[in-house]
């Protein structure tokens, strides 16, 4: 009843890898073996099976860590700095892992500063800190993750002020067995899934993951206004007026924001032309494709890839248009 | 007269070797069945060094394993019977959460085959996976689900054949 309980929360919270298990033979399975011997003795024929040999599959501890983040272009001073990473559990049993995250690392520029809260559950996996994520709490909530299954989760850090163009500051996080640690091989007797004994694998049961800040003195403003054509040529908010919104995305500095994505929410009651998606005036289609612009569903909303974004390539315009229903 | 004497002793001795077949069917459960005792042993191999400090590598006794333990499965199989036991094979299922491990199949005095499904048994250039296109090719070695050994000659009384394979933990 508690491991139902456990996956019921892990569907509802964390993101779980498909069924299938790279792990192969999960802990507390039972391997089994009878072979069969057939024989001719004074002429009849006769077939005896052998005694039965079974063995018990220990659980295995093994965690990998992962960055999801490239490099996070940071501008000095900013807060609640945002870097992605992925804790799957590699080992072959339901474990629990502790995270912990550690911003003072040799061989970068400066050290950032962890937020309070440092670290959030990632639970509709978009990369940001959004209202459904919670915070971890070391001890409280310690993910519990099934075999394969990982944990998407955002580290958030403050960036110092006073930072030169080009500085790096690295964060780590390490996701450790609760189980326990240590060489591979090591052996915790009976601590194992259905009473097995718990063996260190080969990441020793801790993984970590390291991202990088890099301070970008750019900012990216987004301006957004809106036209309403009502069907009888006014400018009225009624059912049927179409709005027209315009965004102008402009970035500010010396450096670049890499990877920019601008997404915008169809909002209630309205519902997105099609075809309607433009950036500085060409037409875009709604699939995901070539373009840079596609429209999508649940929630509705338009999103266009604007890529590495500087000063010199001046103001992207952005215009979509809705129908209010 | 001497013939029909003949006749009536050749009668007699079916009737009591069939009677006696009865009593051993009766106490046992099947005809000669037990004359071949199977025996299955897991052992693990495990390297230390010695006393001269050199890196040995014995067996032991497999009961706990993990994905990637190598498992080294024994079949000895004994005649315990006073007539010798002839045509003899043992067959053995790839054990359940394990992969054969190709070419470590043992057996002396032995035809090794191989199946897939349990039921056709043949060298492993004799057996084909068909694939979704269509398309055949031979069977990796998860494939495998069986070993069979058969022995070319006759197990007598007291004598002992031996079977081996390895098998890797998935």
């Amino acid at each position: 009843m508690k491991s139902r309980l456990q996956v019921g929360f892990l569907l509802a919270a964390l993101s779980l890898a498909p069924a299938a298990h790279a792990v192969g033979a999960l802990a507390g399975a039972q391997i089994q073996n009878t072979a069969q011997v057939n024989y001719i003795v004074g002429g009849s024929p006769a077939t005896t099976n052998s005694n039965t040999v079974s063995l018990t599959v220990n659980e295995i501890l093994d965690v990998v860590a992962t960055l999801q983040s490239g490099d996070v272009p940071v501008a000095p001073g900013a807060t609640n700095q945002v870097v992605v990473m992925r804790v799957t559990n590699t080992g072959n049993g339901s474990e629990t892992f502790r995270l912990v995250l550690n911003s003072v690392l040799p061989g970068d520029d400066f050290d950032p500063t962890p937020s309070s809260p440092a670290i959030y559950f990632d639970s509709d996996g978009n990369g940001v800190v959004s209202a459904g994520d919670t915070p971890y709490v070391a001890g409280t909530n310690d993910p519990t993750l099934a075999p394969d299954a990982f944990v998407r989760l955002l580290v958030l850090n403050n960036i110092g002020a006073a930072l030169a163009n080009g500085a790096r500051g690295f964060t780590r996080l390490t996701a450790e067995s609760l189980t326990g640690i240590g060489n591979p091989g090591t052996v915790f007797n009976g601590q194992g899934t259905g009473g097995t004994d718990a063996v260190v694998g080969t990441t020793g049961a801790d993984s970590f993951a390291v991202g990088t800040y890099l301070v970008s003195d750019i900012s990216v403003t987004a301006n957004k206004t809106a036209v309403v054509t009502d069907t009888f040529g006014g400018s009225r908010p009624l059912p049927g007026a179409t709005i027209a919104y315009q965004i102008i995305v402009t970035a500010t500095g010396s450096g670049t924001a890499t990877s920019s994505v601008f997404s915008d929410a169809i909002p209630a009651n309205t519902t997105y032309v099609p075809a309607s998606l433009r950036l500085n005036g060409n037409a875009m289609t709604d699939a995901a494709d070539a373009d840079a612009g596609q429209f999508l569903t649940t929630p509705a909303r338009v999103s266009v890839n604007l890529g590495n974004l500087t000063q010199a390539a001046g103001p992207q315009t952005i215009r979509f248009s809705v129908l209010i229903n | 007269m001497k013939k029909g004497y003949a006749l009536v002793v050749g009668l007699a001795l079916l009737g009591l070797s069939s009677a006696s077949a009865l009593a051993e069917g009766a106490t046992r459960p099947g005809p000669k069945a037990g004359c071949i005792e199977l025996k299955s042993v897991a052992e693990t191999e495990e390297s230390y060094r010695d006393e001269q400090g050199q890196q040995v590598v014995r067996r032991v006794p497999a009961a706990k394993v993990v994905p990637g333990t190598q498992v080294i499965w024994t079949l000895s199989a004994t005649n315990i019977c006073a007539t010798a036991a002839d045509n003899v094979f043992i067959d053995n299922p790839v054990p359940g959460h394990m992969t054969l491990i190709a070419d470590s199949v043992r057996g002396l005095g032995a035809d090794i085959s191989y199946s897939i499904d349990g039921k056709q048994f043949a060298e492993p250039e004799q057996l084909h996976v068909t694939e979704a296109d269509g398309t055949t090719r031979q069977p990796r070695a998860d494939e495998y689900t069986h070993v069979r050994w058969a022995f070319r000659n006759s197990i007598g009384p007291g004598q002992l054949a031996a079977a081996s394979f390895r098998a890797i933990v998935r």
